[in-house]
């Protein structure tokens, strides 16, 4: 799996490509968990484009959970986007939609920012 | 019908064998792309239960068949380790908020949302999990795909 960062303003985009599977899970949380401590920068706001994400299992479902979680806690804003049909089929089973903010777009996910309610 | 089978070791470094295993499965048979994941994701997490809740005993061995049988794709996953349904385990609370969330029990509960039939049996001293679904129209007839 290839994951990307974008700075949006106040909001880092994180794009994971390929699999999140058991195998990629790992890195993936670690490469969240170092956008979340704000090694980079600190972001207002941290938002998952799934675009390009072709599969998530219960291993990835849990990386977003733990990343969602520590958003919360440390008072930024967490949503993901685009997500592909097979993968939006997960967080709706999982129930994870309901925890999580989820937006059809990219655009519709940086609104809030935009607006100044980040 | 037509049957495939492979049997690998119960270890995690083995998931991408599988499922090169189900791609060419679905490849050689000419099913709908549209299905192939959740096979995959089925695949995964049953395995991955496996090697996660299974005992220490090393060398313990994991069968796994895919039998396309009238338009119905099952899935067989069968170990020698000792006794475990995972079916019993308990349906995780899909409505709970987010600080009380939990994963475990999350895998066998899609793949049982996913799945039209899941079953459990423990034959010959080995457990038995088998998952069917019946595959979207469009596909290759079972009877073009019969190569056995």
């Amino acid at each position: 799996m290839k994951i990307r960062l974008e700075a949006h303003g106040a909001a880092t985009l994180v794009i994971p490509e390929g699999r999140l599977d058991f195998g990629t899970a790992t890195g993936f949380q670690a490469q969240l968990e170092q956008v979340l401590a704000g090694t980079r920068t600190a972001p207002a706001a941290v938002i998952i484009d799934c675009a390009g994400l072709e599969y998530v299992s219960s291993a990835g479902l849990r990386v977003f959970l733990l990343a969602a979680r520590s958003s919360q806690r440390a008072g930024l804003r967490f949503a993901i986007c685009s997500l592909q049909p097979a993968v939006r089929e997960v967080f709706e089973l999982s129930g994870f939609n309901r925890v999580i903010a989820v937006h059809t777009d990219r655009a519709a996910a940086l609104a809030p920012l935009q607006q100044g309610r980040a | 019908m037509t049957e495939q089978r492979i049997c690998v070791a119960r270890d995690a470094a083995q998931v991408p064998v599988l499922m090169r295993f189900l791609k060419e499965f679905w490849s050689a048979a000419g099913l709908p792309p549209a299905d192939s994941v959740k096979f995959e994701l089925a695949l995964e997490e049953v395995f991955m239960n496996l090697v996660m809740h299974g005992s220490s005993e090393a060398g313990t061995q994991v069968e796994v068949s895919v039998i396309l049988c009238d338009g119905g794709l099952t899935l067989m996953v069968e170990d020698d380790g000792p006794a475990f349904d995972p079916l019993l385990l308990p349906a995780p609370d899909v409505a709970a908020s987010l600080e009380e969330r939990k994963v475990g029990g999350l895998g066998v509960f899609l793949v049982r949302q996913m799945m039209d039939a899941v079953s459990y049996q423990r034959v010959a001293a080995r457990n038995q999990l088998r998952m069917t679904k019946r595959l979207i129209a469009g596909g290759a007839a079972p009877g073009v795909a019969s190569g056995v």
